[in-house]
């Protein structure tokens, strides 16, 4: 235990001296300041404490929906965009080196000469390195948390779960780095091959997405055209004269429109398949964040999608939206509905799949 | 083997990836409370010896103990100290926090680790610069708090690979002093180094490494006996008696000629004094000299049967078929 201690201290000692660590921590405050600097007035919204003002009938001070605006900015731009990239990959630049230095000749012998198994000396010195992101997303989330108490009395503690989260996502990319890292000895080629990793889980994702967003999107106007050729098909029945030919030519429209849609929803399925299953053995990068956004939002009765796109204030829901826009919406709900043993047990699944050929490596090799 | 031995290694074996045989077939024994010297030339495969010990590197085949616990066998470590060859370390910790990480490594609590971080600072004469940050420190001194690690948590057995590499002078007869010093107080050390002569006066028992393979194994007095010699030292031109004594060298130093001997001829020795005094000669010297033990380091290379011995690096799978 004294062992496990000393090397997590020592990996503070070793974030302390690091300039990039400070740096990381100095933008972090500046984006807590910048999003306490959003308020909301009697009219409106007020941006850099009062510098700037955006009236607004739907969110000013009197809105229920300010909340779900002050915390959506948090939670979809602050924790989507400054967290989960920015801020991951200022993470990725520092801690790259942690294992390649570790491991280097001259320093590694005065760790493994100890009498501490090289499985624990491995797995404290991975914690050491989650511990960058661990203290950058604490100081974060406490000043988000102050920030969304003060502006919208939103006293949520469901922001600390960003912690575990961002940390779980983080960790899912620092595997591999460690991986590499060990097998290499290489700073640039651990961080180049994190990133492509990285990149891949992304777009990944975005194509089974976007593939699924199609396949959808053609069902709906299959559908829709199935439904349209019932109705010219009772016109043709009930019409007389001349009427007749223009349904018949709108009918033989309809069905040209079917079959093309129908030939593309094979083309676009047998696609998905491969997808899916490729999907299955990456982990869940983007949905391990989502996960934050879906705890803040799930007693709210909008999203701030929503509330964003305007949805929120319409009168009543338009009829016959775009079959894309529902394809769309679909997409996303099925993102949301997926269970949190699911976005969570397979990425773990991966990372300890990893972690395992990690420390296999780690303890046979000659150093 | 006997419990006075400290390390007892039988048949010891690494060939590395790639096929560099660095050890074929090492036995030696190191007797509890003795200073032993580890020599070889480069690539002889000393440092990969050591870490083997250390767990640092897996043995290809190994048969030994350290400290009565085959090798291998972790909760051992916590009674050897070990100083690896060219070590690093954390730049941004202070020689403090250094100590501090090195004994939790081990398992000593704080309360004892600073009891004796300060007495281990002085001993190695860094107690002004505890609170400095190592990645400042000269090669010396960073090769003092080096030693101090291994001697942190009061080791029984140490095993120091090139300690002075990169130490002054003075540091150097220091550090020979502070190997005595923890020898008398019961300690065994094995030493790796290529200073020799820095070695001789220190070390009872030493090994020579050549080309992975034990050249010779024994104590520097019982190494050198046969090669000890009788010098005499005379003025004047080449004696024309030289060729009637039986066995005597004689070489030009200058003016004057160094004859030599066999150590156990000393009746000769007599005989050529008084020859030598016989034709009005000064004698300027007479010494009985051992063989030192950088003279008995290249016999070993030139003894050992390894066609390139002199040059540096491991036998490979391919040049030298075992
Ligand atoms: N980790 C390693 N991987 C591959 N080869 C190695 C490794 N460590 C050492 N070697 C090889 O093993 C041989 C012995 O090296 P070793 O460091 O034991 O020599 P040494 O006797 O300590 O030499 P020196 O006096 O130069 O320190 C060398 O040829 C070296 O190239
Ligand atoms: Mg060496």
């Amino acid at each position: 235990m004294t062992a496990v201690l000393s090397i997590l201290h020592e990996s503070w000692l070793s974030l302390r001296a690091q300039g990039l660590f400070k740096l990381t921590m100095g933008l972090n405050l500046l984006v807590i300041v910048a999003f306490a600097s959003i308020g909301f007035t009697d009219t409106g919204v007020s941006m850099f404490f009062g510098l700037s003002h955006a009236d607004s009938e739907h969110v000013n001070a009197n809105s229920p929906w300010a909340k779900l605006l002050y915390l959506g900015i948090f939670s979809a731009i602050i924790v989507n965009v400054w967290l989960a990239w920015i801020a991951t990959g200022l993470a990725l630049l520092s801690t790259s080196s942690i294992f390649p230095n570790f491991v280097s000749q001259g320093a590694v012998e005065l760790t493994l000469s100890r009498p501490i198994s090289r499985t624990k000396i491995f797995l404290s010195k991975y914690c050491g390195g989650l511990l960058f992101v661990v203290m950058q997303v604490s100081v974060f989330t406490t000043g988000a948390f102050l920030a969304a108490g003060w502006r919208v009395g939103a006293w949520d503690p469901a922001i600390f779960l960003a912690i575990p989260l961002i940390t779980l996502f983080y960790s899912y990319l620092f595997c591999i780095n460690v991986f590499v890292g060990i097998w290499t000895r290489s700073t640039l080629t651990a961080l180049i091959v994190t990133l492509v990793f990285w990149f891949s889980a992304f777009s990944l994702r975005t194509a089974e997405n976007l593939v699924t967003r199609f396949v959808y999107s053609t069902e709906i106007q299959m559908q829709r055209d199935d439904e349209r050729i019932g109705e010219l098909m009772h016109q043709i029945e009930t019409a007389h004269g001349p009427a007749i030919t223009t349904f018949e030519t709108r009918l033989d429209e309809q069905q040209k429109s079917l079959e093309a849609n129908r030939t593309a929803h094979e083309k676009l399925e047998a696609w998905q398949g491969p997808l899916q299953v490729a999907r299955w053995l990456v982990p869940e990068t983007s949905g391990t964040i989502n996960l934050l956004k879906r705890s803040l939002e799930h007693d709210a009765s909008a999203t701030f999608e929503d509330l964003m796109s305007g949805e929120l204030f319409r009168e009543s829901p338009r009829r016959n939206r775009n079959a894309d826009f529902e394809a769309d919406a679909k997409v996303s709900d099925r993102e949301n509905a997926r269970p949190v043993w699911w976005v969570l047990g397979k990425s773990l699944g991966f990372e300890a799949v990893v972690l395992a050929a990690a420390i296999w490596l780690f303890r046979r090799k000659d150093f | 083997m006997t419990s006075d031995a400290a390390i007892t290694i039988r048949d010891a074996h690494k060939t590395f990836k790639g096929g560099v045989q660095a050890l074929r077939g090492v036995s030696m024994t190191v007797n509890r409370g003795q200073i032993f010297g580890l020599l070889g030339p480069n690539g002889a495969g000393k440092s990969t010896l050591v870490k083997i010990l250390m767990t640092v590197i897996h043995p290809t085949l190994i048969d030994g103990d350290l400290l009565g616990k085959p090798v291998g066998h972790r909760a051992t470590l916590r009674r050897v100290g070990y100083l690896p060859e060219h070590h690093r370390f954390p730049v941004y910790l202070t020689a403090e926090q250094l100590l501090h990480y090195y004994g939790g490594l081990e398992g000593m609590r704080r309360p004892e680790r600073r009891a004796r971080i300060g007495e281990l600072l002085d001993l190695t004469g860094m107690s002004a610069w505890a609170r400095k940050k190592v990645g400042g420190f000269s090669k010396g001194m960073q090769q003092r708090v080096g030693l101090a690690q291994a001697l942190l948590h009061d080791p029984e057995l140490i095993l120091l690979d090139e300690p002075t590499d990169g130490v002054d002078p003075v540091g150097r007869r220091e550090i020979r002093q502070l190997l005595l010093h923890l020898q008398s107080q019961g300690r065994t050390i094995l030493v790796n180094s290529h200073i020799l002569a820095e070695l001789e006066p220190i070390c009872q028992q030493v090994a020579i490494l050549v080309k992975g393979k034990l050249a010779r194994e024994g104590t520097v007095a019982e190494l050198t006996a046969d090669r000890q010699r009788w010098e005499v030292e005379i003025d004047g031109p080449e004696p024309t008696w030289i060729d009637t004594l039986k066995g005597v060298d004689c070489r030009t130093e200058g003016t004057h000629h160094c004859l030599s001997i066999g150590g156990d001829a000393a009746p000769m020795v007599q005989q050529m004094i008084d020859l030598a005094r016989g034709e009005g000669r000064t004698v300027r010297r007479v010494e009985r000299i051992g063989e030192s033990l950088e003279d008995l380091f290249i016999r070993s290379l030139e003894e050992s049967g390894e066609a390139d011995a002199a040059t540096p690096g491991a036998a490979s799978a391919g040049k030298a078929g075992k």
